[in-house]
């Protein structure tokens, strides 16, 4: 390996300046630069997001599957005996993770809230979404605040829904390992959600400072890459739980 | 030798303000505030949460985890995410202070966003982690020095097993993708540091967090559990289990981010010429790592997550009586567990390839063939989990094709060898410190590699598995394989690093004396293993005595070995001669910037016009062109 003479050529960037450090970044990254890398780590981020969602898909299906037993949702068990049934007296004892005695199946969780919670976190993807597409034409802060302001509002929504959700559910997470994923499930919307709020409201306090102007999207670009991914996440989630209990 | 004006940013003056918050923040006011919070989550949560059910695992949940989001607070690691947020972006004269400039050596115990700065960070942390885990090690070594010994007790000594492993693990994760794709490998690429400096400080300092709940775990009861943690003897531990799994979904951010930084580093910030097909071997073996640790490290975090949630509010997972079953973590750990025997691996032996070129005069032997053998690797390392649960009884029809994706494994591993011998093979060989490193790793990794197709098949892993030859199978491969490749790397880039020689004497002295103690340790351990010795046990039959005590003879040897190898370093470090800035007469970048090297690395942007293993190329030179360097010469540097 060599190094000729045209090293000499470019060591300063295109602004004129040393600038390996430069507002918002370093390494005399122009904007395209920045958002090609940036790019990139969001979509290696989402993958490895996505690797965690599969496995959580996997431990659904798995937990369902085995039904070890007989507690997936407790189906067997009965108010007499407290078995899974006649022939299996003295074994499987229904029981939750205190050793309370379960004498029913486990209520699915009403799907309605459910459906609640996916559809707010979509409205506030479609929003930074619609932000963005509205930076792309030009729009000022006046079009990107408002509506990065109503994307905070409904991912703010959307955790209250989510907690709301917690509060009314007909199990709680020890009985059975059908409530068990469902609330990790629950519980995997609130980190995405929890890390979408940072975001969204970095978003809505930036386009206030008209940071979006003059073509600037690409931050919108990338913020919508990870809303989307976490609202669709959600969604099928949300489709899991209401279809597979 | 041409000379050019000064421009190292070193000499840059900072206007009094610059850096903001982060002038106030180093690894002590992360210390305060992650103690201030960790004290202030315990009061909150004994308060509230020590009488409700699961109560003590809550309250050292939430302890713990305040002080991982305090330390990293008060060292820094969320500034600028609150700065993006209120729209104050850092300018030029902040993200110059926060990459250290004029700060001298306080530098390294801040949040500095240098590369050369982190990868030095990295490399004392994986000194003191082996430090402690050669500790335990010995500790072990020492109790199974007498069948009955009572130098600690059984739950001592399980305590003692599942820290040291665990350390180890992380330890050896970053032993060389810490240290040198931080240091070395952006340098390598023509590239300024790092794609995102303040995530790859954070990397570090988010690793750092993760050390005291594990060391912690002795005083909360210990982890009895092993470092695979099975459940449900995981579930059922003490406390101390909550901070070991708190310890891992800490260092799994740490890697996950790490290993994008690394991946868009390089596929993003190569110099000009700097094609794929010209990367160095220990690039593509750190893009293949990160990669690879990107797929793996959510299932570590699924696991420990799914563990803390059956620990701490009652979710039964892993517990049979509610539904769950051991078999979904074995699944969901090894799924994290194979790969990441490459995360460790493949890095040190991409360094060993650069060491086998430079000694010996060549050009790396089947360049494209060695990356497809590394690549290949790391997509079968995907598909052979399950044969660490062998013995497990889950699923036994699946035996025999996992039993064929592991020893198709094989396959690549012999190419890689290949190349690796065939790089050397009638090569001008120069026999510097580095090279012996190299050919222990041959020695070592061809034993480790050979005995775990042993493991790879079911009826012998029937007999195998519980047993100290497994022990010995993957120290043979992590220890002899991937630790002295690392310290191959560390003799290799040392002057760079440092800008001193390592000390050939001590080193090669440190050399033998660890060659000699891992043959010594760990072929006493198959010894054993044929034996039927099992592993993970404080007491054993006198039968196996004698094959155990030489067997610490040895550890204590190895352990004499490696601190030798840290004198080494730490009198090298200090009093070692200077070093020039291409010592070895290499050919790849790393080797044409000035040593300190700049801040920005090159003083001019390189423009790459060949292959970094021009040896012996007609038109190739030995040396570096003339690299041009300030007026002041001896000016500046980073270090």
């Amino acid at each position: 390996m060599s190094i000729t003479d045209q090293q000499m050529h470019d060591s300063h960037d295109d602004h004129g300046h040393h600038g390996h450090y430069e507002e918002g970044g370093n390494h005399h990254d122009t904007a395209q630069e920045k958002h090609r890398k940036e790019h990139m780590a969001t979509w290696l981020f989402i993958f490895g997001d996505v690797v965690f969602f599969l496995l959580e898909l996997f431990f659904w299906f798995y937990l369902r599957a085995n039904n070890t037993a007989g507690m997936w949702r407790a189906a067997n068990c009965t108010p007499a005996n407290g078995k899974l049934g006649p022939t299996d007296e003295g074994l499987n004892t229904c029981t939750d993770g205190l050793f309370n005695p379960i004498t029913h199946a486990i209520p699915k969780a009403n799907p309605v809230y459910t459906i609640i919670v996916f559809a707010l976190i979509a409205i506030a993807a479609a929003f930074v979404w619609f932000a963005e597409v509205q930076s792309r034409k030009g729009a000022t802060k006046k079009t990107t605040h408002p509506l990065t302001a109503l994307a905070l509002f409904f991912v703010l929504a959307a955790i209250a829904a989510q907690f709301y959700q917690f509060q009314v559910l007909p199990f709680t997470t020890i009985q059975g390992t059908y409530a068990s994923t469902f609330e990790f499930y629950m519980g995997s919307n609130v980190a995405h959600f929890l890390l979408a709020l940072v975001i969204v409201t970095g978003l809505w306090s930036r386009s206030r400072l008209g940071k979006f102007d003059n073509g600037k999207w690409y931050q919108l670009h990338l913020s919508r890459l990870f809303l989307v991914w976490v609202a669709a996440s959600c969604v099928i989630l949300g489709l899991v739980t209401i279809f597979f209990a | 030798m041409s000379t050019i004006a000064p421009m190292l940013l070193e000499d840059t003056k900072l206007e009094p303000k610059a850096g903001g918050f982060y002038r106030h923040q180093n690894f002590l006011t992360g210390l305060i505030v992650g103690i201030l919070s960790g004290f202030i989550g315990w009061v909150v949560s004994l308060a509230l949460l020590q009488g409700s059910n699961f109560g003590s695992d809550m309250v050292v949940t939430v302890t713990l985890t305040c002080w991982v989001i305090g330390f990293n607070a008060g060292m820094g690691t969320f500034n600028a995410i609150f700065r993006w947020i209120l729209g104050h972006d850092q300018n030029h004269e902040d993200e110059l202070y926060a990459a250290g400039v004029g700060q001298g050596w306080k530098r390294y115990w801040k949040y500095c966003t240098d590369h050369k700065v982190v990868g030095t960070q990295y490399l004392v942390l994986v000194m003191v982690l082996f430090g402690v885990g050669g500790t335990l090690a010995m500790m072990i070594r020492t109790q199974l020095l007498s069948p009955n010994s009572r130098f600690m007790s059984p739950e001592t000594y399980n305590a003692i097993v599942s820290i040291h492993g665990m350390i180890m693990i992380i330890a050896t994760i970053i032993m060389v993708s810490g240290p040198f794709a931080n240091f070395i490998m952006p340098i390598m690429i023509g590239a300024k540091d790092m794609a995102f400096p303040r995530l790859n400080a954070m990397s570090f300092w988010v690793v750092v967090s993760a050390v005291p709940p594990i060391l912690g775990s002795f005083f909360l009861g210990g982890v009895p559990a092993g470092w695979t943690t099975y459940a449900p003897l995981s579930v059922q531990a003490p406390p101390a289990m909550d901070a070991f799994a708190i310890t891992i979904c800490t260092f799994v951010i740490s890697v996950t981010v790490a290993g994008i930084n690394t991946l868009v580093t390089v596929l993003t910030m190569r110099a000009k010429g700097m094609t794929m097909g010209r990367l160095p071997i220990f690039v593509w073996g750190s893009i293949i790592a990160g990669g690879l640790g990107l797929y793996a490290m959510p299932a570590f975090l699924m696991a420990q997550s799914a563990l803390i949630t059956d620990r701490v509010v009652g979710t039964g997972f892993y517990v049979a009586e509610q539904g769950g079953t051991g078999w979904l973590y074995e699944n969901t750990f090894w799924i994290m567990g194979h790969p990441e025997v490459y995360v460790i691996l493949i890095p040190p032996v991409g360094a060993l390839i650069e060491i086998a070129s430079t000694f010996a005069r060549k050009p790396v032997f089947g360049y494209k063939v060695m990356v497809a053998g590394i690549s290949g690797i790391a997509t079968l390392s995907i598909m052979v989990w399950a044969h660490h649960m062998f013995t497990t009884g889950w699923a036994p029809t699946l035996a025999d094709p996992f039993m064929l994706t592991t020893e198709l494994i094989s396959i690549p591993t012999g190419i890689i060898f290949l190349c690796m011998v065939g790089t050397i093979w009638r090569g001008s060989i120069w026999t510097r410190l580095p090279m012996y490193f190299l050919y222990l790793f041959i020695f070592n990794f061809i034993i480790g590699g050979i005995t775990g197709i042993y493991l790879s098949d079911v009826p012998a892993d029937q007999y195998f598995h519980g047993n100290m030859f497994v022990t010995a199978h993957f120290h043979y491969t992590l220890l002899g394989g991937g630790l002295v490749g690392a310290m191959g790397a560390v003799c290799y880039w040392f002057p760079k690093v440092t800008s001193r020689m390592l000390n050939e004497r001590i080193g090669k002295t440190a050399f033998w004396v660890v060659a000699i103690g891992i043959q010594i340790t760990y072929m006493a351990q198959f010894y054993e293993g044929f034996q039927g010795m099992a592993r993970r046990v404080a007491n054993y039959n006198a039968l196996f005595v004698d094959a155990n005590r030489v067997s610490s003879a040895g550890a204590y040897i190895l352990m004499a070995g490696m601190l030798i190898f840290m004198y080494a370093i730490i009198h090298s470090w200090r009093h070692g001669k200077k070093a020039s800035a291409n010592p070895w007469h290499a050919k790849s970048l790393e080797w044409m910037t000035l040593t300190p090297v700049p801040l920005e690395n090159f003083l001019v942007d390189p423009v790459v016009t060949g292959h970094p293993y021009g040896y012996g190329e007609p038109d190739s030179k030995p040396v570096a062109p003339e690299m041009p360097v300030p007026v002041s010469a001896n000016s500046g540097g980073s270090h």
